[in-house]
């Protein structure tokens, strides 16, 4: 038993310092897909994906869905000058159609999309993360999450899990797990919300006390990916309750959903501002 | 429901003196290598099924086929091949005894199939919906003034997958536990149909994701041997260093998740590190954490990034890590203190109820498709099963610690056996054909079986028997003289996936 005190400590730190630091995904990592310019294309492109991720314009123009995509890279292996994996982990944003991504206006980007205050959305994330940063660190110990599963493929489960093991340690950020809805201030939900897990998602956010915040974990969750169409699935968890924060991801990897935790915290904050 | 049974003989040719197993006079139909196809009545369905299972043979599951009449078709591992007894309706109603009232371990595969399909077999014990769980119906049996019904889960404390048992207990002892699979039942089965193979794989690859490349496997193979394809040797290789690398992580979690549940913080620790450096290097080696969208049927699209001297490297260095951790965790008396005894079960019990994987292999089964019915590379690794004595969750953990390592000897050999030059690693499928076959590989949790049926091709209709399925019907039965403060060790130990289970 004692044996381990010195092994626990061989091995040095190896926690990263993210949100501090940046993080890039090794080598090959395969991120959030990017549509590449010029970003118009013929209607037939919407064919490539699995999942109708792709939808092209009248005039041409091509919008990839990052909530319904899965990351097959079906696009890319196609048409290798119009698709490409970024290699970037986050891919968290507050509002479903912020997901929509066309060529060289980064996520969300056509001018239409812009958030309200008009501000380049890159900037505004790049910034909002700095700051969230530091006030979750402020608020060490007392952001507790709780997480349910409404019908994930199960990688979700791990990634989430991973959030707590030495490389992410979340905990140093303040974000405690929680067993008890009641103590809960974040809820992550995992899958599209199967017929049997629409009640129990229901009720655990019933129990958890205001201000609260939802995050849909993966594509799943986010649009009800490839189980979609056979009318067993909601498609996604804003079909039964409204989302604070969607991280898509096929899974996404746990630098994204520290990214999405961030995010959800800013929500927090708003509504105790607010 | 014994003695000898003889099937209408229909259609197809008379069975080879001496290819078919004792006493079973029916006839073989066309059937692909490692699978032998036999045709029998609806109604000698259960009787068969007895006679194949007096001669060794495993029930694996029980599948509704159009071909292109309906037919029932049960599957049973025998010797080296697959058993497929195929009860076609031929034009009337399907009707057949019930298998599990002869053979327990179709209980599930069985009760499925009559809710999904209407396909009612005479004689299927009653109880509550399998496939349309209530997390609110209590469904109590015992009678007691002292005991009560726990409801646990679907929403379980910690990041858990969504799965109800139903525990009946007086607070100490369990006499009476029930696992309520199905609450994330998504339909993929049906999802395939329609699909090109290609765009098939990404389904299979999330019926269960953290076992997605066994998925992804089995359902290529069926592919594969459905339409004729041979694989690239090389293509071979590479399918197995990714099935390898997963089952290291499979077990490496269920390992880790034992030390947390025996309050080993530091052993937990080391555990999850070990289980992070392979996700790391399933990134660098597929550009996915869970090495998705690697395996395509006809081979596997090309590797990643990461030269093979270097992926050695970071085998051996790794190999070097877990010994330590290992030979700490196992001379820890205050886990296996805890783990020695827990949810003890005979061989002879999972013998007779279909368990697979290390569950199996834990009290003495030697079952393992990577060895029973080799396939691609497998047949040529010399791979050596692993099993265990003791039955209980000590014994499960015992199993995937020495499988860890048997699987970096194999994956040793696999990396000594390719090259980074682009050997070609994909070979064409036929366009526009059709047949339908089996796939099979040894998933982290246990044996998985699928069947893929190609119309035109297109996916016509894909079943899958999952281990996780199989193996939660045997969960009930775990707490033989366990307490309710050891489920988190025998559910740990079972180390299996809703998701799987439920499809």
């Amino acid at each position: 038993m004692l044996a381990w005190i010195p092994r626990g400590l061989s091995r040095g730190r190896v926690t990263t310092a993210y949100p501090r630091t940046p993080e890039s995904p090794p080598e090959g990592f395969q991120g959030p897909l990017v549509v590449l310019e010029p970003g118009r294309g013929p209607a037939e492109l919407q064919q490539l994906c699995p999942t109708g991720a792709i939808t092209v314009a009248d005039d041409g123009t091509i919008a990839l869905d990052r909530g319904r995509c899965i990351l097959c890279g079906a696009c890319v292996r196609a048409q290798p000058r119009r698709f490409a994996f970024s290699r970037s982990f986050e891919s968290a944003v507050s509002r479903r159609a912020e997901l929509i991504q066309r060529s060289g206006a980064g996520v969300g980007g056509s001018s239409a999309a812009l958030p309200e205050d008009g501000i380049p959305r890159d900037a505004q994330l790049r910034r909002a993360r700095a700051a969230l940063g530091q006030q979750a660190r402020a608020l060490r110990r007392s952001i507790h999450v709780r997480h349910i599963d409404t019908g994930s493929d199960g990688c979700e489960e791990w990634e989430i899990e991973a959030l707590w093991n030495p490389y992410y340690d979340i905990a140093r950020l303040g974000f405690q797990l929680t067993s008890a809805p009641r103590h809960a201030d974040i809820l992550m939900a995992s899958g599209g919300v199967t017929a049997p897990m629409r009640e129990p998602l229901l009720r655990t956010w019933e129990l958890m006390p205001e201000p609260k915040a939802l995050i849909a974990v993966g594509t799943d969750a986010c649009s009800g990916g490839l189980a979609a169409p056979g009318g067993l699935v909601a498609g996604g968890i804003d079909q039964v309750l409204p989302v604070d924060v969607y991280v898509p991801g096929s899974p996404p990897a746990p630098i994204a959903l520290i990214d999405a935790l961030l995010l959800a915290v800013g929500r927090l904050r708003a509504e105790v501002r607010g | 429901m014994s003695g000898p049974v003889n099937p209408a003989p229909d259609r197809a040719t008379p069975a080879p003196a001496g290819g078919l197993p004792g006493q079973l006079d029916a006839p073989l139909l066309p059937s692909p290598a490692q699978e032998l196809r036999l045709a029998v009545g609806a109604g000698q369905l259960a009787g068969a099924a007895v006679l194949l299972q007096a001669q060794g043979a495993r029930f694996i599951t029980l599948l509704l086929a159009q071909t292109p009449a309906p037919a029932l078709q049960a599957v049973f591992a025998l010797g080296g091949e697959l058993v497929v007894l195929r009860a076609s309706a031929d034009g009337e109603p399907l009707r057949y005894p019930a298998i599990s009232a002869v053979i327990p371990a179709a209980r599930w595969a069985e009760r499925e199939l009559a809710e999904r399909t209407g396909v009612q077999p005479q004689g299927l014990a009653p109880g509550v919906a399998l496939t349309t769980p209530e997390a609110d119906l209590l469904d109590s049996t015992l009678d007691g003034p002292d005991v009560f019904t726990l409801p646990f889960g679907p929403v379980r404390s910690g990041v858990f997958e969504a799965i109800q048992f139903m525990i009946e207990t007086g607070g100490e002892d369990v006499p009476r536990i029930r696992t309520r699979p199905f609450f994330k039942h998504r339909g993929l089965e049906q999802r395939f149909s329609g699909m090109t193979p290609e765009a098939g794989v990404h389904v299979a690859e999330r019926i269960a994701g953290i076992a997605g490349v066994a998925h992804a496997c089995a359902f290529c193979q069926a592919v594969e041997r459905a339409l004729g394809v041979g694989v690239p040797p090389a293509a071979e290789r590479w399918r197995v260093l990714h099935a390898e690398l997963e089952r290291i992580a499979c077990h490496l979690d269920v390992i880790a998740k034992q030390a947390q549940t025996t309050a080993l913080s530091v052993g937990h620790a080391r555990f999850q590190i070990l289980k992070e450096s392979i996700m790391r290097l399933r990134v660098q080696l597929s550009g996915s954490r869970f090495g998705r969208g690697v395996l395509v049927p006809g081979g596997v699209r090309a590797a990643g990034a990461l030269p093979l001297a270097r992926l050695r490297a970071a085998l051996d260095s790794f190999e070097q890590e877990l010994r330590h951790d290992e030979r700490l965790f196992r001379g820890t008396a205050s886990m296996s203190d805890r783990l020695i005894g827990a949810g003890r079960l005979s061989r002879e019990l999972l013998e007779q109820l279909g368990a697979v994987g290390p569950l199996a292999r834990g009290s003495g089964l030697s079952v393992d498709a990577r060895h029973e019915r080799p396939h691609g590379e497998y047949s040529r690794l010399g791979l050596r099963v692993i099993t265990a004595h003791g039955g209980d969750a000590m014994a499960r953990v015992d199993v995937r610690l020495r499988e860890i390592g048997e699987s970096l000897r194999i994956l040793r050999q696999v990396t000594d056996r390719l090259a980074d030059d682009g050997t070609e690693l994909l070979a064409p499928l036929p366009s526009g054909a059709s047949g339908d076959a089996f796939g099979w590989v040894e998933a982290p949790q246990g044996e998985v079986v699928t069947w893929v049926q190609v119309r035109d091709g297109k996916l016509a209709r894909v079943h899958v028997a999952s281990p996780s399925l199989r193996n939660w019907a045997i969960f009930d039965h775990a707490f033989p003289r366990d307490v309710l403060t050891d489920f988190a060790f025998i559910e740990h130990s079972f180390g299996l996936t809703a998701a799987g289970a439920d499809r």
